[in-house]
């Protein structure tokens, strides 16, 4: 009989199908066939771009143009504008304000070809040095209330261009998804006193059934009420509520446990189009005891349609635990 | 002095005749295609100073014909030209050197032009 699961965090509901989970070779991936051609995110076509924001590895200062390790520029056509005040206004009972953010393009390497699972530890760490750099920046402006970061890999998860690339968007306001999460955290620490993120880790700890792999400071679970086949939250083990107040040692322990877990999908699922989302506090409250940031990385291999829409509920046809243990068992060597 | 040449690439052929119109208008001379074989080969032919561009075209979308337009002569600037504001925010977009969405008042496109042809 398939299983009704809630979402200890948020409460909502997922239908697992209990009897027989669909396996990584149940699901029909269709491979995104190699378009090449122009790509405005290679080294040599700079100018197509809009002036870069922040770049590394260059030896000398020459900005805009090749040398690069990692870039940073904004969005050419964005959706937020940077210039301007919020204007914050009402029309009756509706609120509106001035679309004020910053939308920014995090080209991760060079290399036209580089995925997560196939780029060395050294290049990986710059796009998580990268994040929180332009988080700090961002975050010194008063406007801005909430900053996401997001990655879309293939085109069926909504990636347009095969250069691999993050994303992300400053914003006026905290996003609704990411304010249920808080405060539902703040309802669990209020009873308990304890941050429900760490409860998590603890109990997933003496469980042992739904971890995929995991270091001295990070740990990767497939979770309880996962969305999608294959879902998985990367978080630190020590309560931290905030992504920039990671460490440099920490940098290297997430550099090696996201390599691994992405390496795992990876063997398990070749070349499957994902998204994976960084939540973290919000700009103007970063030191939470309640909150605690995690990467949430969702396989594209469901469709969401009218039933999702509908009532908010997911059907996963894989169990997390048999996800979890296919995820840990596979040998990367 | 020899005139600008535009390529117009769109599928609709009263799209043409209002570009076509407007454009000569400005002293601008137009060439058209309406598919996107076609308009790589009158980008081959007609060496334009500017194209612009549909994304919604049957068979090649402007996307791919932009990509391999910017393959051939970089720097020739394409604008691109649709109905839908939303494929702004898509980075295949970038490759081209404007985006503008489509409008019986021409004046945006009209200033587009001129800006990429004297940049």
């Amino acid at each position: 009989m398939p299983e009704l699961r809630r979402d200890t965090i948020i409460g909502r509901w997922v239908i697992i199908a209990k009897e027989r989970g669909k396996r990584p070779y149940d699901f029909v991936i269709e491979k995104d066939k190699t378009k090449g051609g122009f790509c405005p995110l290679c080294p040599g076509n700079e100018h197509t771009t809009p002036p870069e924001i922040l770049a590394y590895g260059r030896p000398d200062y020459s900005p805009n143009g090749p040398g690069w390790t990692l870039r940073v520029v904004p969005n050419k056509f964005p959706a937020l504008v940077i210039e301007g005040n919020l204007d914050k206004r009402g029309e009756g009972i509706y609120d509106k304000m001035n679309g004020i953010g910053a939308h920014e393009v995090i080209i991760d390497t060079p290399r036209h070809d580089e995925t997560i699972p196939t780029m060395s530890h050294g290049q990986l760490i710059q796009t998580f040095w990268a994040y929180r750099d332009r988080m700090v920046d961002l975050a010194q402006d008063s406007r801005f209330r909430y900053i996401i970061i997001f990655k879309n890999f293939g085109r069926a998860a909504g990636a347009s261009l095969e250069h691999s690339h993050s994303q992300l968007i400053a914003l006026p306001i905290v996003p609704h998804r990411i304010q249920e999460e808080i405060q539902s955290s703040l309802h669990y620490y209020e009873f308990k006193e304890r941050c429900i993120f760490c409860d998590i880790i603890r109990q997933e700890k003496s469980q042992d059934i739904r971890i995929v792999c995991e270091n001295n400071d990070f740990i990767t679970i497939c979770p309880f009420a996962p969305r999608s086949p294959f879902e998985m939250w990367l978080m630190p083990k020590r309560h931290q509520s905030s992504y920039i107040t990671i460490d440099d040692n920490q940098f290297h322990s997430l550099t090696d446990l996201f390599l691994e877990t992405m390496r795992r999908l990876d063997k398990a699922l070749p070349e499957v189009p994902y998204n994976y989302m960084l939540h973290t506090a919000p700009v103007r409250s970063p030191f939470l005891e309640h909150y605690h940031w995690h990467i949430e990385i969702m396989p594209k291999l469901t469709m969401v349609a009218g039933f999702e829409w509908g009532t908010g509920f997911y059907i996963n046809p894989t169990p997390p635990e048999e996800s979890a243990q296919f995820l840990r068992e596979i040998n990367l060597d | 002095m020899n005139k600008y040449k535009i390529l117009v690439v769109d599928d609709e052929e009263s799209i043409h005749l209002l570009y076509k119109e407007e454009l000569e208008e400005e002293g601008y001379e137009v060439h058209s295609a309406i598919n996107g074989e076609e308009a790589l080969k009158a980008f081959d032919a007609q060496e334009p100073d500017l194209v612009i561009l549909d994304i919604n075209m049957p068979g090649m979308d402007g996307i791919e014909v932009l990509r391999q337009m910017k393959q051939k002569k970089p720097r020739v600037p394409v604008i691109l030209s649709s109905a839908y504001p939303e494929y702004k925010q898509d980075l295949a977009s970038w490759a081209s050197d404007d985006y503008i969405v489509k409008s019986f008042n021409l004046d945006d496109l009209k200033s587009s032009v001129r800006r990429n042809l004297t940049k």
